[in-house]
């Protein structure tokens, strides 16, 4: 079933219409927690739109099984919470670090990482301010990171179970999230705080100080992997404390599964960005990358949902179809979009988005084996992309740039977000040799024509 | 004498001062800076970010290097722009936002060695103990000073004690801290929230003509003096800078809190003025806690240094201070 049809982004009226294509056997199929009594999610994404993800009537969707199932399955993920606590299982928020904390709740049984963190997109998936309104009654200043609205979820406890466990991650990171998790702890909510030191770059009038380099090419202070080593067996403990568990092998293995998961983004971004005709959309693709930050609570099946994407992908490629013109113009985009259907016009304008810079790279480079397995998240998180300098957070775009790969840069900023503020001029002085075009995200259902014309005219520039 | 920039409570006068340089604190805030500044960052930045990064900008040459730390987050990528545009060192020291000792501890070794190896001078326990003697005494008489502004009645101004914090701030305290009396018997408020500027004295004076302001937890105002370094090496350096009260973005923040309650009433003050600047996040966060916790009547000024809203302030601090008067 829906083997044979060509690919094109659809409507949800569409998916509807395809999806009772499906046999039962087929929805039968997948399952999250590998549950056959509840754990189904493949349904018709308007099935989310009527349960509250009211943008989605907006949004155009990849048309494939494998966009079907990634659509259900990220949607599904507050159900999934809940259910992993009716269940037994432990529920562990792990906040502010976007990717590592994780790896290390993985290796304990029946524990599920979340991230409540990445409850800022749900204001905009329901069209709805409801979430930002409560932050802002509880005391957030309205010029800030939409991220607050996690702070407003921890006070209605509906749109995730409460965590048995909560990490907070602070230091070297913005200052909006640091604050909203301190409420958090304030609302009394137990939390463990952790450090993340700042990624200090190597100076010429330096002396003396010792430095690792990441598999990636980044350069710390050695010393700061000890720091970041007792944070996370600080974590473990934490955990052992929690489950009365703890098998140092399990965490090599939760390392192996998540650098499953990193091989396998990587190798779709590859097949995604480099291919003629762009074989998957641009939103999916972002789903698709912070995926990486947990498995969306099941990571086992996230990876096969994500096998099967590949598949899809490699189809397309090898038969030169795809979801978009083969003269989009190639992108860069940089700071994820809070508003999902920002990914939709750009491409619906005639752009593709060909290289992106979303926040977490620590998420997304692979994790060393062959090490110590502590230092190994230790070394892997001196990837990330708000603990250093600018210049080498958009490294890689930079070399897109100069390649020619990139003919434009899209930035999504968040206003009163505190990165953005200081991160875009400096962006903009770097990449001097490619237009760029900056974009302060709106509040929910407020993208306006003026936003569209501004897209238009920018993707226009470039042809 | 060139000057050596820092901008921040944690960094230590001492060590900045050890390399023969003058320590400047960067604690700029003025409309017209501030707008200058929006030439390299956005404008939702810090306008006082804003003004420092313009300030050395303009006066790159009066500077020999630049020391900040991690402590907000606009602060820590303020010294990467400005590590992009001048040719000086610039050093960011890890603060540590958690309690983590031995993080501070490490760095501070290592802002130690760096500055002896820009200086090219060795730190001697000598040097540091000179270091010690003068910073502590400078802050004796400043202490001094604070002590009659939280005197009952008080018997000095805030807007005074700025002046001579200023002096301090900016290194150019060779000359006695002298001031004068002045007692009054206004309502008696406590001070917190975003630094107080060099530029920002207007405000404290415009405070001032109708209120007494007895204490505060400000940068730019009397944070450096709550800094008592009782062993006269490097280690007590560390010690009393890390065991200073602590800024709000410690984490957890609960000394901050245990710290301003203890203050407030020492101080015997009926109310609290909140002075944060735009896009302060740090402070901007916490307000509402602060209302609740303080429980006393608090007056909220949200500034970005432009003068447009002056009347309407001056209005506001009059009627908070009659509605602290009609309360005694």
């Amino acid at each position: 079933m829906l083997k044979n049809i060509d690919p094109q982004k659809i409507s949800l009226k569409e998916w509807s219409r395809q999806f009772r294509l499906l046999d039962d056997s087929e929805i039968r199929r997948f399952k999250y927690y590998n549950n056959d009594e509840w754990g189904i999610y493949l349904s018709p994404p308007a099935t989310f739109m009527v349960y509250g993800a009211r943008e989605l009537r907006k949004l155009k969707l990849d048309n494939s099984l494998a966009a079907l199932r990634l659509w259900g399955f990220a949607l599904n993920e507050s159900e999934r919470l809940f259910r992993a606590r009716q269940s037994g299982k432990h529920i562990i928020a792990t906040m502010g670090d976007l990717g590592t904390v994780p790896v290390i709740a993985m290796a304990f049984p029946d524990c599920i990482p979340f991230y409540p963190d990445c409850t800022w997109w749900t204001p905009f998936f329901n069209e709805s301010t409801v979430l930002l309104d409560k932050a802002s009654e509880l005391g957030t200043p309205e010029a800030s990171c939409f991220v607050r609205s996690t702070l407003a979820a921890f006070h209605k406890m509906a749109y995730f179970p409460k965590p048995d466990i909560l990490f907070a991650s602070t230091g070297a990171s913005c200052d909006d999230y640091s604050c909203i998790m301190q409420m958090v702890e304030d609302m009394g909510f137990e939390l463990n705080w952790l450090e993340i030191p700042f990624r200090r770059k190597k100076q010429d009038h330096f002396t003396d100080e010792k430095y690792a380099r990441t598999p990636q090419g980044l350069d710390y202070p050695e010393r700061f992997e000890t720091y970041l080593i007792n944070e996370y067996k600080h974590v473990w403990q934490r955990m052992q404390d929690l489950t009365n568990d703890g098998d140092p092998e399990k965490l090599g293995e939760s390392i192996k599964k998540n650098n499953r998961l990193r091989r396998l983004v990587d190798q779709i971004k590859a097949l995604t960005h480099g291919a003629k005709i762009a074989p998957f959309p641009a939103l999916e693709m972002m789903v698709i990358e912070f995926g990486n930050l947990y498995g969306y609570a099941d990571i086992d099946e996230w990876i096969d949902i994500l096998e099967m994407v590949k598949s899809k992908i490699i189809d397309r490629v090898k038969s030169g179809n795809g979801v978009l013109d083969s003269d989009a113009i190639p992108l860069a985009w940089i700071t994820p979009t809070a508003d999902p259907l920002l990914l939709n016009i750009v491409e619906d304008l005639g752009g593709r988005v060909v290289a992106t810079e979303y926040v977490i790279n620590q998420a997304l480079s692979e994790i060393e084996e062959d090490i110590d397995p502590f230092r190994a998240l230790a070394r892997s998180f001196m990837n990330a992309s708000l603990i250093g300098s600018t210049e080498e957070r958009i490294r890689h775009i930079s070399a897109g740039v100069d390649s020619g790969r990139i003919a434009g840069v899209i930035i999504t900023n968040m206003l009163g977000c505190s990165h953005c503020a200081m991160e875009t001029r400096a962006i903009e002085k770097r990449l001097k040799n490619v237009p760029i075009l900056a974009i302060d995200i709106p509040a929910p259902l407020g993208i306006t024509e003026q936003i569209r014309t501004r897209i238009a005219a920018f993707i226009e520039m470039l042809k | 004498m060139q000057l050596i920039g820092y901008a921040c409570s944690y960094i230590p006068v001492e060590i900045l001062s050890a390399t023969g340089l003058r320590p400047y604190r960067l604690l700029h805030g003025e409309i017209s800076l501030s707008k200058r500044g929006e030439k390299v960052v956005r404008i939702d930045a810090c306008p006082m970010i804003k003004s420092n990064l313009a300030y050395v900008l303009e006066n790159q040459d009066r500077f020999a290097a630049l020391v900040g730390s991690t402590g907000c987050d606009m602060s820590r990528r303020m010294f990467d722009i400005l590590s992009e545009h001048i040719k000086i060192p610039v050093y960011v020291v890890n603060n540590p936002r958690t309690d983590k000792p031995e993080i501070y501890s490490d760095e501070i070794d290592w802002l130690v060695k760096q500055l002896e190896y820009f200086s090219q001078k060795k730190f001697t326990n000598e040097i540091i103990r000179d270091e010690i003697g003068k910073w502590e005494r400078i802050r004796a008489a400043l202490r001094a000073m604070d002590q009659k502004r939280a005197a009952c009645p008080s018997l000095t101004s805030t807007t005074e004690f700025h002046n001579a914090m200023a002096c301090y701030h900016t290194g150019s305290c060779e000359n006695e801290v002298t001031f004068s009396e002045n007692a009054s018997e206004k309502a008696r408020v406590y001070i917190l929230g975003s630094a107080i500027t060099y530029e920002a004295n207007h405000i404290l004076q415009m405070i001032e003509s109708n209120l007494r302001i007895v204490g505060d937890f400000n940068c730019g105002l009397s944070r450096p003096l709550h800094i008592q370094i009782e062993e006269e090496n490097i280690e007590g350096i560390k010690k009393a800078y890390y065991n200073q009260p602590p800024c709000l973005y410690k984490r957890p923040h609960q000394k901050y809190y245990e710290f301003l309650q203890s203050e407030i009433t020492r101080l015997d003050c009926t109310g609290v003025i909140a002075w944060t600047l735009d896009y302060c996040d740090v402070h901007e966060f916490e307000l509402q806690r602060i209302e609740k916790v303080l429980n006393l009547p608090l007056l909220r000024i949200r500034s970005d240094f432009s003068y447009q809203s002056n009347s309407q302030l001056r209005t506001r601090i009059e009627a908070f201070a009659e509605m602290l008067c009609s309360r005694t």
